[in-house]
């Protein structure tokens, strides 16, 4: 079916468009349930953080969809108390066959921000379409932000396509995580890999438009073997950190962060300068989410020690 | 046919191992694959080839069939926007080391082997005025271009080097021997139609690669200090 005749004319949500992506094309289908971009399956989140009269950092455009719900910004963070804390929930529990998402984060000059989910993204089972998110992140001058969602599980013969567009002013220190575990692990007696496709791409651009990187992953156990070393290796769970900051900056967390292969963990990481002068990109490989989670963490400690001055508190211990 | 066997005579010259672009001084990482075990015998090395053969199949490939429409076309402008889309898809700083420095071996040597070739001297002279980063992919779309070779003789030259590259560097420092090394490229060669035929429809918004396993490998080569390879 043609993406293009799917119904849309009770969401005012902006369009989700993925009609160019020819990975997608064989789950073009109509889902038997609700249609693909109806409304509760059309999410929408706009936030924009900004500077108020007396310069703290606030939450101050909150615009939202359903099943996306932000409802206000906390100020949690010990070591930075002054820096709003956003959660993005999802009120129909996982992504599901044909919903659409998209996200926009704005951090205007000056002001801070960090963002994660109240969970796991869950990406349920799917028949005859996809799931597919467009995310817009963008930092003005000075502006810095840390997206640290929590990982995301595919479930067997899901389909999920992202696309994350980062612009960020060179000034601007921006830290974008993604944790994805290869499946319910221990679910019926191990779902690993069992998807149909996880198709992911970032790309961070200057405010002038300038492309600066690009990284896609096309994942589909069908047509590879993710076992493979050099892919997956022996690992189940990914993570794919990108930091654009200022060149100096990048440097310093470049120099502070040592790539390791640590058999007895079953955990490895590494570092790598992004092209042109955009910062740098992070990977972790391991056995469960929470010593990836620990790595990721510690990793954006060290950006938040560059950039800020000082480290990320400890997790919450229910987290 | 005489022509056909002058081609066919190109292609093996221009895929050749001591074809002089400095291939034998890459790795892809399989010097850190190697020490941390990672890679260790014929079944773990057919594996890493595999996955070097597919990332490069699905960006350094597209580049290339690109840069050789381009240059049947004789559009400079089309060349450098590869180039510049190939380099942005790069994650790696030694990879782009290692094709900006293998790209620009083979412009100079292609403008001796083609010196009527006013788009590729005006290619090197981008290169030398840093007007762009010269990857190899591009210059290996231009150079079997002008040679009258087919985007299929590309292709199978641009994935057999990717391959024969780590198989290569593999007898020097994996536990595996020849036989090994020659099973492994010949079964691996016969997966490559199936990656062309994707490849070839292929846009630069198409490019993907997903080898996290071998970027950590070259990111503790790139932090590391062992230096028999360059990557």
């Amino acid at each position: 079916m043609n993406e293009t005749r799917i119904k849309r004319q009770y969401s005012d949500s902006p369009e989700v468009d993925f009609s160019k992506a020819r990975e997608m094309r064989p789950y073009l289908s109509e889902p038997q349930a609700m249609y693909v971009g109806c409304p509760g399956k059309h999410g929408y989140l706009d936030l924009g953080f900004e500077l108020d009269s007396d310069g703290k950092s606030i939450l101050r455009q909150l615009d939202r969809r359903a099943p996306l719900i932000v409802q206000q910004e906390l100020y949690f963070d010990e070591k930075m108390p002054d820096m709003p804390c956003v959660y993005i929930l999802s009120s129909g529990g996982p992504n599901v066959d044909g919903d659409r998402y998209r996200q926009d984060i704005t951090v205007r000059k000056g002001a801070k921000a960090w963002v994660s989910t109240g969970a796991a993204t869950k990406l349920a089972t799917m028949k005859y379409n996809y799931s597919g998110m467009v995310q817009n992140i963008t930092l003005e001058e000075d502006a810095y932000l840390e997206f640290l969602p929590e990982p995301i599980i595919p479930h067997a013969h899901t389909r999920f396509i992202c696309d994350t567009r980062l612009t960020v002013h060179p000034s601007a220190t921006a830290v974008y995580s993604e944790i994805y575990m290869g499946g319910r692990k221990h679910y019926n007696g191990g779902e690993l890999f069992k998807f149909d496709i996880l198709s992911v791409c970032s790309h961070g651009h200057r405010p002038d438009g300038d492309e600066l990187f690009r990284e896609k992953f096309i994942i589909s156990p069908d047509r590879a073997n993710l076992r493979d070393t050099g892919v997956m290796g022996g690992y189940d769970v990914f993570a794919n950190v990108i930091v654009m900051a200022p060149a100096d900056k990048a440097e310093e967390v470049y120099a502070a962060t040592d790539p390791f292969i640590d058999r007895d963990r079953r955990l490895a990481a590494g570092i790598t300068h992004l092209p042109n002068g955009a910062g740098l990109l992070f990977k972790v490989l391991g056995m469960e989410p929470g010593p990836v989670k620990g790595v990721v963490r510690d990793f954006c400690s060290k950006v938040r020690m560059a950039v800020k001055g000082v480290p990320l508190p400890a997790e919450f211990p229910w987290r | 046919m005489n022509q056909r066997i002058t081609a066919l005579t190109r292609l093996l010259q221009f895929s050749d191992a001591t074809f002089p672009v400095g291939t034998f001084s890459f790795s892809n990482g399989l010097e850190t694959a190697s020490y941390e075990k990672t890679v260790h015998d014929a079944a773990t090395l057919e594996q890493y080839a595999r996955a070097a053969a597919r990332q490069a199949a699905f960006s350094d490939g597209v580049a290339a069939l690109a840069a050789h429409r381009a240059t049947l076309a004789g559009d400079a402008e089309a060349l450098r926007l590869t180039d510049s889309r190939l380099i942005l898809f790069k994650m790696n700083d030694e990879a782009r080391l290692m094709l900006r420095r293998m790209g620009k071996k083979l412009a100079e040597l292609g403008v001796k082997l083609f010196p009527e070739s006013k788009l590729l001297a005006d290619w090197l002279a981008d290169i030398d005025a840093g007007r762009t980063p010269g990857s190899y992919p591009v210059a290996q779309g231009i150079v079997f271009a002008l040679a009258g070779l087919s985007e299929e003789d590309l292709y199978a030259s641009s994935q057999y080097g990717v391959i024969n590259m780590i198989l290569g560097a593999a007898l020097r420092c994996v536990r595996v021997s020849h036989y090994d090394t020659q099973q492994i490229l010949f079964r691996l060669a016969a997966e490559i139609p199936d990656l062309f035929a994707e490849a070839r429809e292929m846009d630069f918004a198409d490019m993907n690669c997903f080898v996290p396993e071998m970027d950590i490998l070259a990111s503790l080569h790139e932090k590391g200090a062992m230096r028999m390879f360059m990557s």
